[in-house]
C-alpha cells in the first residue's frame, strides 16, 4: 500500500485547484484540535463551531501557510485564536461553561458512573479557570508543547506562561481536592 | 509537574483521551469549504511572489541563465522607453494588490488590533497605532482578494468597521466586515471609521 500523502503534498493539491484533498487534511487533525477545542471552550457545539470556522478559515487562507509540511501546528494557531474569540463572545453573552456531554456520551455505560463523574469534575473545574491560565494549562500539559512554541503560538512571553501554568495547577488541583473530599 | 503531584497527573490522563464530534463534521466543513470562492489567479501569483525561491543550476546553465535575463531586461527596457513623449505610469511597474488603510476612532481604548484572514484572525500580528485623537490607524499591503475582518479593541471587544459592508456569514456572532482589494485603484470598502 502507498504511504499517505504528506501535509506538505496535499496542501499543494488543493491550491492546485484540488479542492476534495483536503477533506484528508480535516480528517488527519481533526481529532487532536477537537479535542484542544472541546477542553478549551467545554461546550461541545462552541467547540464545533470554533473547529469547523478554523478549518474554513485554514481553507480560505492556505496560500499563506508558508511552510506546508506544518500545516497541523499552523492550523493549530488558528484553532487557538478561533477559542480565544469564543471565550471573549461567551463571556459577553454570560453564557455558562457546561459539561463535556460529548465524551461523556461516548463513555462505556459500565464505566460511566466514576470515570464519567471524575471527567464532568475535571470539565468544571477547568471551566473555573482564568480562560488564559485554561489555555497555558492545555497546550503545555494535554497538547505537550514547549514554552518556546507556546510563546510562539500565542505571542506571551514564557515567564508568563510558565506563571499561567503554574497558577493552572495550583488552581486545579485545589478544586480537584474540594471535589474529592465531597464525593467521599 | 510534579511527579507526585497525582491529581494534577490523574486530570492530565483524563484530558488527553479523545473528544468526538458529531457524526458528519467533516461532510459539513467540506460543504462550507466547497462554498469559499476559489482564490484568484492573481491572489495565488502574489503568494508565490512573496516566497523565496532557490534554483539550483550548472556553471554553463547559470551563464546562460544570466545572459537570457540580461536579455530580456535589456527588451524590457527597449519596450518601456516612452516614444512620442509618452510617460510610464509607475503603476505598471507596482505589485499586485493595494496598500489598505485601516482605522478606527476609539478615544477610550488602550489598545486596538486588527484580525482578518489576511493574518489568520492572529490579532497578536497586527496592530494600530495611535494617530492622534483617539484614532488608531494601520495599514497593509493586500493582494488581491476579498477579506473579512474585524477590529479588536483592548484584547476583548471586537467591532465591525463602522464604514465598511458587513460580513454576510459574521462569523458565528463576531461582527465582521468585508474588505476585497482588486487590481483598480482603491479597494471597495469605506476608508474611515
Amino acid at each position: 500500500m502507498a504511504p499517505a500523502p504528506d501535509d506538505a503534498v496535499i496542501v499543494r493539491r488543493v491550491l492546485g485547484g484540488e479542492v476534495d484533498a483536503y477533506a484528508r487534511l480535516v480528517e488527519r487533525h481533526r481529532d487532536r484540535l477537537a479535542r484542544y477545542a472541546v477542553r478549551m471552550l467545554g461546550d461541545p457545539e462552541d467547540a464545533e463551531e470554533a473547529l469547523q470556522d478554523a478549518f474554513v478559515r485554514g481553507y480560505r487562507s492556505l496560500a499563506t501557510c508558508k511552510d506546508p509540511a506544518r500545516f497541523g501546528p499552523w492550523l493549530f494557531r488558528i484553532l487557538v485564536n478561533r477559542c480565544r474569540t469564543k471565550v471573549v463572545l461567551r463571556q459577553r453573552r454570560s453564557r455558562t461553561f457546561v459539561r463535556d456531554e460529548v465524551a461523556l456520551a461516548t463513555a462505556g455505560v459500565a464505566a460511566l458512573d466514576e470515570r464519567g463523574a471524575w471527567r464532568e469534575e475535571i470539565a468544571l473545574a477547568l471551566g473555573a479557570l482564568d480562560p488564559l491560565y485554561r489555555e497555558a494549562f492545555l497546550l503545555k500539559h494535554v497538547e505537550e508543547l514547549e514554552y518556546e512554541e507556546m510563546a510562539k503560538l500565542t505571542g506571551v512571553r514564557v515567564s508568563a506562561l510558565k506563571m499561567r501554568v503554574k497558577r493552572a495547577c495550583d488552581r486545579l488541583r485545589d478544586l480537584l481536592q474540594e471535589a474529592e473530599s465531597a464525593a467521599r | 509537574m510534579r511527579h507526585d503531584d497525582d491529581l494534577i497527573a490523574r486530570a492530565v490522563e483524563a484530558l488527553r483521551e479523545p473528544a468526538a464530534v458529531s457524526p458528519g463534521f467533516d461532510g459539513r466543513v467540506m460543504a462550507a469549504v466547497r462554498a469559499v470562492p476559489r482564490p484568484s489567479r492573481w491572489a495565488l501569483a502574489w503568494e508565490w511572489a512573496r516566497e523565496p525561491h532557490w534554483l539550483a543550476v550548472s556553471p554553463l546553465g547559470g551563464l546562460a541563465l544570466a545572459a537570457g535575463v540580461a536579455g530580456l531586461l535589456a527588451l524590457g527596457v527597449w519596450a518601456a522607453v516612452p516614444r512620442g513623449g509618452g510617460v510610464v505610469s509607475a503603476d505598471a511597474a507596482a505589485e499586485p494588490g493595494q496598500v489598505v488603510q485601516f482605522v478606527l476612532s476609539a478615544p477610550t481604548a488602550r489598545a486596538v488590533a486588527l484580525a482578518g484572514d489576511f493574518n489568520s484572525w492572529d490579532w497578536a500580528q497586527t496592530p494600530l497605532v495611535p494617530a492622534g485623537a483617539g484614532v488608531w490607524s494601520v495599514a497593509l499591503r493586500l493582494p488581491p482578494g476579498r477579506y473579512t475582518y474585524t477590529f479588536v479593541v483592548d484584547g476583548t471587544r471586537f467591532l465591525a468597521d463602522p464604514s465598511a459592508p458587513r460580513a454576510v456569514d459574521d462569523d458565528f456572532g463576531t461582527p465582521s466586515s468585508v474588505v476585497t482589494v482588486g487590481r483598480g485603484a482603491m479597494p471597495d470598502r469605506g476608508r474611515t471609521s
